[in-house]
């Protein structure tokens, strides 16, 4: 070996790094050569002298801002994780439940820690369908679409629903139904941010993570008349219109509930209602053509 | 799937008490995280610091980084993948890629030639050990000399030298193979020992 290929080798020749046969001839090499032998000493007086420059930690300790559990607490029947801040998770089935649930979605354990009374309250009150102002929910971790779909589901009024492609129409992306729907699927705090509340376009009430029959009870309690939801499916009918405002709404938008019976319209399409000369109401906003 | 992080013959074995690290985070061990970033929090913003000469843009990279690698460890890769994981290169090639993402924003600013010394610029380390005044001013030159030198053999000598890494573990970082490593890392040795020599300093501790 001549001396370059061996001075690009000394280095890693130090730390034994080398394929064994290279090793032989770098150090062959070197007892032939002198300059290169000195270049050994060089690289060590190198090596030594960087590594006394200690490195040093961040001037803020990245630990403060990364958090590697959180707490939950019973309340009621429900379990609930929350962060420093708000609520993350409930779950109404059990402890494990949520623990396993917690650890997929945000990759953290938890600790068991009383949670803050006015959370409690408010807790309290949505699980009974209750109470103006909802608890805080922490949604640092959702995604851009998560985060707008919660939101939007809060907007839904008790009493009533809507479709799955009205909520993807609501955030702004009318063809990503699917991807809505599986953001509602995934809903980590359910009774709170009402995702009972979207039923699919074409009848009945749908799949529910604690199953259909109590989606159904859940939206019965809130006043919704189911079996009515299922007939006007059955007929294909989506939109109800008034006669006399000429304004079409979803069947169970309070301003179409309160239609009297011979002023009620019924439409299959929005497109056949705009045709007739209705407009979308402005509360429930059905699908804007 | 097998990838470049995934050990194959090729890879070095990595010290076990890392290996054990990546899968103790994986299945969310008590604290397992919190050693992690003990671990790992100064070799890592130290580099940062290398790269980008900036200990604001550093602290928010590592911390990126440290947040990214969480959600890896905890929740997109399964345990096998863990298992295999070389820890030490993979967080370093993380940071390496959040830095150059950072570095591409400010290219302009960082070409700025540093004839007058900015203290901010220099590297955050310091020397522990040694009070005696001269050594202190040769150790004071040679922070200066990596500080000035080009961001890729910075970066080489640091990874080297500092953290003491293999060339094997280098590649891993950097991305390239061991064989051109060797001749980078000597240029780049010769880049420092020439700075060195024009401050009339020939090393030597």
């Amino acid at each position: 070996m001549r001396c370059r290929p061996t001075l690009t080798r000394v280095d890693a020749l130090r730390t034994g790094e080398l394929p064994a046969e290279e090793h032989r001839a770098v150090e062959e090499h070197l007892k032939r050569c002198k300059s290169c032998e000195e270049s050994v000493e060089d690289v060590e007086r190198f090596a030594r002298a960087v590594k006394a420059l200690a490195v040093v930690a961040p001037p803020r300790p990245i630990r403060e801002s990364l958090r590697t559990t959180d707490f939950f607490d019973q309340v009621e029947n429900a379990w609930v994780a929350f962060s420093d801040r708000a609520i993350r998770m409930i779950s109404g089935r059990s402890l494990e439940d949520l623990r396993s649930w917690y650890a997929k979605r945000y990759g953290r354990t938890l600790e068991r820690a009383p949670i803050p009374e006015p959370l409690r309250k408010q807790v309290i009150a949505a699980l009974h369908g209750e109470g103006v102002d909802k608890p805080a929910i922490d949604l640092r971790d959702a995604s851009e679409l998560e985060r707008s779909v919660l939101q939007t589901l809060t907007r839904i009024p008790r009493g009533e629903v809507r479709s799955y492609s009205w909520l993807a129409q609501q955030v702004g992306k009318p063809r990503a139904v699917r991807a809505v729907a599986n953001v509602v699927a995934r809903n980590c705090v359910p009774f709170i941010v009402p995702c009972h509340r979207v039923v699919p376009a074409g009848g009945g009430v749908g799949k529910y993570a604690y199953g259909s029959e109590m989606k159904r009870d859940l939206l019965k309690r809130e006043g919704v008349d189911v079996d009515q939801l299922d007939a006007l499916a059955r007929e294909g009918v989506r939109f109800i219109g008034s006669k006399t405002t000429k304004i079409f709404c979803f069947p169970t938008c309070r301003d179409a509930r309160r239609i009297r019976e011979e002023n009620r319209v019924p439409f299959h399409e929005v497109d056949e209602a705009t045709e007739k000369g209705f407009r979308p109401c402005h509360r429930c906003q059905p699908k804007v053509a | 799937m097998k990838n470049s992080w995934t050990g194959g013959e090729a890879a070095r074995p990595i010290e076990s008490a890392e290996e054990n690290l990546a899968v103790a985070v994986h299945r969310l061990e008590p604290g397992a995280f919190e050693r992690l970033i003990e671990r790992f929090e100064a070799p890592l913003y130290s580099y940062a610091h290398g790269i980008l000469q900036n200990p604001f843009d550093a602290q928010e990279v590592v911390q990126d980084a440290m947040m990214r690698a969480h959600r890896a460890l905890t929740r997109q890769y399964n345990e096998e993948r863990c298992a295999s994981l070389a820890l030490r290169p993979w967080l370093f090639r993380t940071v390496r890629n959040l830095c150059l993402n950072k570095r591409r924003g400010k290219r302009h600013e960082l070409e700025q030639p540093l004839s007058e010394f900015d203290d901010g610029r220099m590297g955050p380390f310091v020397h522990l050990e040694g009070s005696d005044l001269e050594r202190k001013q040769e150790v004071e030159l040679l922070r200066r000399a990596i500080a000035l030198l080009p961001v890729d053999a910075r970066e080489l000598i640091m990874l080297r030298f500092m953290e003491e890494m293999s060339y094997g573990e280098i590649a891993k970082t950097v991305g390239a193979t061991e064989a051109s490593l060797r001749g980078k890392v000597f240029r780049s040795l010769k880049l420092l020992r020439e700075a060195l020599e024009r401050k009339g300093v020939a090393y030597a501790v």
